[in-house]
């Protein structure tokens, strides 16, 4: 073989490791989705689609299994953790980047993503012994005798208050994503040109206005996109939630009642499930969960891209 | 030697006296006295990095969003002192409007651009909004370009409508004074010449400062002109005479392209 | 009222507002920080990192096991995840990068990152628990391989992509063959941020629980056979925290401490790297 020969073969060879395992990506996910659906056939054979997902009972004993607790837990978890995280982390990000002196913008953003990168189980445990005594000690009470008492409203807030509830874990999963949320929204907010904020100020707007008619609006696709993002992971977060939400399979109607998430379920009870339909029934909770968060976060990906596109 | 001339009372709109600007350490702006003539354009020329586009930042004190400014002197308009701490910035700035290099229009459609400052004054009523959107794109020569599109978003329109758009937003509040920050220099050549015929017709109405490197820019367009060297004032002087027979030495080697 | 005075307020309002966001997130974040310096010292003993646990309700033991076997796993994740990696990222920032395929892996990739990483454990307990029989430690270390190799896959692109364009064709300008720029002066370049990279990757995977759930599973013995269940700190703390004893609480606090200093000393490291690095 010539040298030139060997040179070609050796790049080559190269290139189809390198190419391998980039496909792995490719692979895993592929992986993913078949044995998740392989394991979960039996369980789809017999409780469908539909009937699955919309059957509210988790019945280990008489092997009947439906999703909707579960996926209820984890929809309305999510979204009230949005409702807390998503104010707090734009005013977090407006105070990083149009109000903090410089001093401390630079530890701000280091402690941001210093508390963005613990784990989720300490922010789990520190929400059971922590923040569960006080919630039902304290701010479950209280909400009960203020906003409890208002018709309608007051039925959110029923129930005895123990701490161990939808309401806890919500506000532990929103403290655990507003870092990432906060991080994401300032450097969203950080892509608006100084210029364009100074002329806004040119025309005499307060600092407030060139905020909301500047600087969200111009960066309105990314700061979307990263939501989308957050909600995404918090659809999948297991530990942050698995320690206060109490697994408890029902459709709650209080936010102080105990509920399950996907995640939770699967936490708690994969090693416990004792029958073939048992556990294909949680491989199915995963599928569905699998499905779930990769389309929330292609979408998120689709919704920047279309933002970055000319 | 510098060399500035002082122009009659009933003529002046602002008068800048003493005027020295420093950003922590860095003293851009020194010591500058210069009257600026009611409905007149003044151009401020000078090499990159003489402090002419910090001290068309001192008239609407954009210097204040960020820290580590300090003011020395005076701005003196209609007998009130433009850098005093009474002033209210907010105000300040919606009375002296700004253009800059490149164009910056909101994020929001040619009408609301426009609208934009009219509202912040409290003017809501549609048809006054409308009425005033209206004049002001005639104003700045863009209405029959845009009339059709009001709605649609400002980012779509061309470079040199952009900066007519800008023009025209700073011209809706009615100030008294524009400040230009090398608005042509992003431009080509056409789009340059339309803006050029727009602030010399501005200047019945209002008053111009303009910083610009372009010197047939300032030949073109000013009635005044002064000269920047390393943060100070040079010459100050009609234009005509800085371009024709300058009294100091440096102002004539820039003129001719001998530096800068 | 005057519309100026109206808008003053209004801005005045909203910025308190926003600072006061600020207070209640950062509020939030350090409490949680000092709760576990605070409820997590007085259970940091010589004995935590020395002795095994004991029997549930004797006092005393310590979490060695964990320690060693957190390692063990984390080690196997990263013998697997970190090559895989680092050329699964050289092919989309080089061989790869103006392809369809390339950009969809690099998409596909980034959605990785944030898939849900309990689904990961359910997928290695359908293809290697479930099929042995019983949990081990390696499966443990492959779920955490699979969350880190998307991590440190689009940091070496990323890094990579910064390194010139003119550096490779100045090499190539010499005559050396591709994989030889590659190897020889890419990486060369952007060693640091892929370094980095990994650093900031392991710190994401021993911080990982919910894939470890069904995998490795846990242990109460020292073990360093990873072909049957293996303990980890994680799991260990899921377990203490959720149980009925003072004891094990407090040794989950004490878990808690070690990894959250040791997750930050790690990211913190990686963050002053990328600064020294790139400070130009």
């Amino acid at each position: 073989m010539s040298k030139q020969n060997l040179t070609d073969y050796k790049d080559t060879l190269f290139r189809v490791i390198t190419f391998g395992a980039a496909m792995v990506v490719l692979v895993v996910i592929v992986g993913i989705f078949v044995s998740l659906v392989e394991q979960s056939l039996p369980a789809i054979r017999k409780f469908g689609f539909f009937h699955f997902i919309t059957t509210p009972i988790w019945d280990p004993v008489h092997e009947v299994f439906g999703a909707a607790s579960s996926l209820y837990g984890t929809i309305v978890t999510t979204v009230l953790a949005m409702a807390i995280a998503i104010p707090v982390s734009i005013g977090i990000a407006i105070f990083m980047t149009e109000l903090c002196p410089n001093f401390l913008k630079g530890a701000m953003g280091t402690a941001i993503e210093l508390l963005a990168a613990i784990p989720s189980i300490i922010y789990g445990m520190w929400g059971l012994f922590t923040l569960a005594p006080i919630m039902g000690n304290t701010v479950e009470p209280f909400l009960q005798h203020t906003i409890g008492k208002i018709p309608y409203l007051g039925s959110l807030f029923s129930g005895t208050p123990l701490g161990i509830d939808i309401l806890t874990a919500s506000t532990v999963l929103s403290i655990m994503i507003i870092p990432f949320m906060a991080s994401i929204a300032r450097d969203t907010f950080m892509l608006t040109p100084q210029v364009l904020r100074e002329s806004a100020y040119g025309i005499g707007a307060t600092r407030w206005e060139v905020i909301r008619n500047v600087v969200l609006p111009y960066s309105k696709g990314g700061v979307f996109g990263g939501m989308v993002i957050a909600m995404g992971r918090a659809l999948g977060e297991t530990m942050a939630v698995a320690f206060v939400l109490g697994n408890k399979h029902q459709i709650a109607h209080s936010l102080l009642d105990a509920s399950a998430t996907i995640t939770v379920t699967l936490a708690n009870e994969f090693t416990e499930a004792d029958s073939n339909m048992y556990m294909a029934s949680l491989f199915y909770l995963a599928l569905i969960l699998f499905v779930m968060s990769f389309l929330t976060l292609a979408a998120a990906k689709f919704i920047l891209k279309e933002r970055s596109a000319p | 030697m510098n060399k500035t001339i002082k122009l009659a009372n009933d003529r002046v709109l602002i008068r800048v006296q003493n005027l020295s600007f420093s950003y922590g350490h860095v003293r851009a702006v020194k010591d500058i006295s210069m009257d600026v003539a009611k409905n007149s354009v003044t151009a401020l020329i000078g090499p990159s990095g003489c402090g002419k586009t910090t001290f068309l930042r001192c008239f609407n004190r954009m210097h204040d969003l960020y820290p580590g400014n300090c003011y020395e002197g005076k701005i003196l308009m209609g007998g009130r002192n433009l850098l005093g701490k009474d002033v209210d910035i907010t105000e300040l700035r919606a009375g002296i409007g700004m253009v800059f290099q490149k164009p910056t229009p909101f994020p929001m459609s040619v009408f609301d651009n426009i609208a934009y400052g009219l509202k912040l004054k409290g003017i809501r009523n549609q048809t006054e909004l409308s009425h005033r959107v209206e004049s002001a794109l005639k104003h700045a020569a863009l209405w029959d370009e845009v009339k059709d599109r009001l709605k649609s978003g400002a980012s779509g329109l061309s470079g040199g409508q952009q900066q007519r758009l800008v023009i025209a937003r700073a011209l809706a509040v009615e100030p008294k004074v524009i400040l230009f920050d090398e608005p042509t220099s992003a431009l080509d050549p056409i789009s340059t010449s339309k803006i050029e015929e727009l602030i010399f017709r501005l200047k019945e109405e209002i008053t111009v400062i303009i910083v610009t490197h372009n010197m047939q820019q300032a030949a073109r367009i000013s009635d005044y002109t002064a000269f920047m060297y390393v943060g100070e004032l040079i010459e100050f002087n009609e234009t005509d005479v800085i371009f024709t027979n300058p009294d100091v030495k440096l102002t004539e080697e820039y003129i001719t392209g001998r530096f800068g | 009222m005057n519309i100026l005075t109206k808008r003053k307020i209004q801005n005045k309002m909203a910025l308190s507002l926003s600072v006061l966001a600020a207070a209640i997130g950062l509020f939030w974040l350090f409490f949680i920080l000092w709760d576990i310096f605070r409820h997590g010292m007085s259970f940091i003993t010589m004995d935590l990192f020395t002795k095994d646990p004991m029997p549930p309700g004797f006092k005393g033991g310590g979490l060695r096991n964990a320690f060693v076997g957190q390692m063990l796993i984390t080690l196997v994740a990263m013998v697997i995840g970190i090559p895989f990696g680092i050329l699964g990222g050289t092919f989309l920032s080089e061989y790869g990068r103006h392809s369809r395929l390339g950009r969809f892996i690099s998409t596909l990739s980034d959605i990785m990152v944030s898939v849900p990483s309990i689904v990961i454990g359910t997928f290695v307990y359908a293809i290697m628990v479930r099929p042995i029989g019983h949990f081990n430690g390696w499966a443990g270390g492959v779920a955490l391989a699979i969350i880190m190799i998307p991590v440190v896959i689009r940091t070496t692109e990323d890094m990579m992509s910064l390194v010139p364009w003119s550096l490779r064709e100045a090499a190539f300008a010499l005559g050396a063959p591709y994989y030889k720029v590659i190897t020889q002066v890419v990486y060369r370049g952007a060693a640091t941020g892929i370094f980095t990279g990994i650093l900031l990757s392991i710190a994401r995977v021993a911080g990982e629980t919910a894939p470890l759930l069904f995998t490795s599973f846990n242990n109460s013995f020292f073990t360093t056979n990873l072909n049957e269940s293996t303990p980890s700190l994680t799991v260990t703390i899921f377990q203490y925290a959720m149980g009925p004893y003072d004891d094990w609480h407090g040794m989950a606090w004490a878990a808690a401490l070690v990894i959250t200093v040791a997750i930050l000393l790690v990211t913190v490291a990686g963050r002053l790297l990328i600064k020294w690095r790139y400070r130009n």
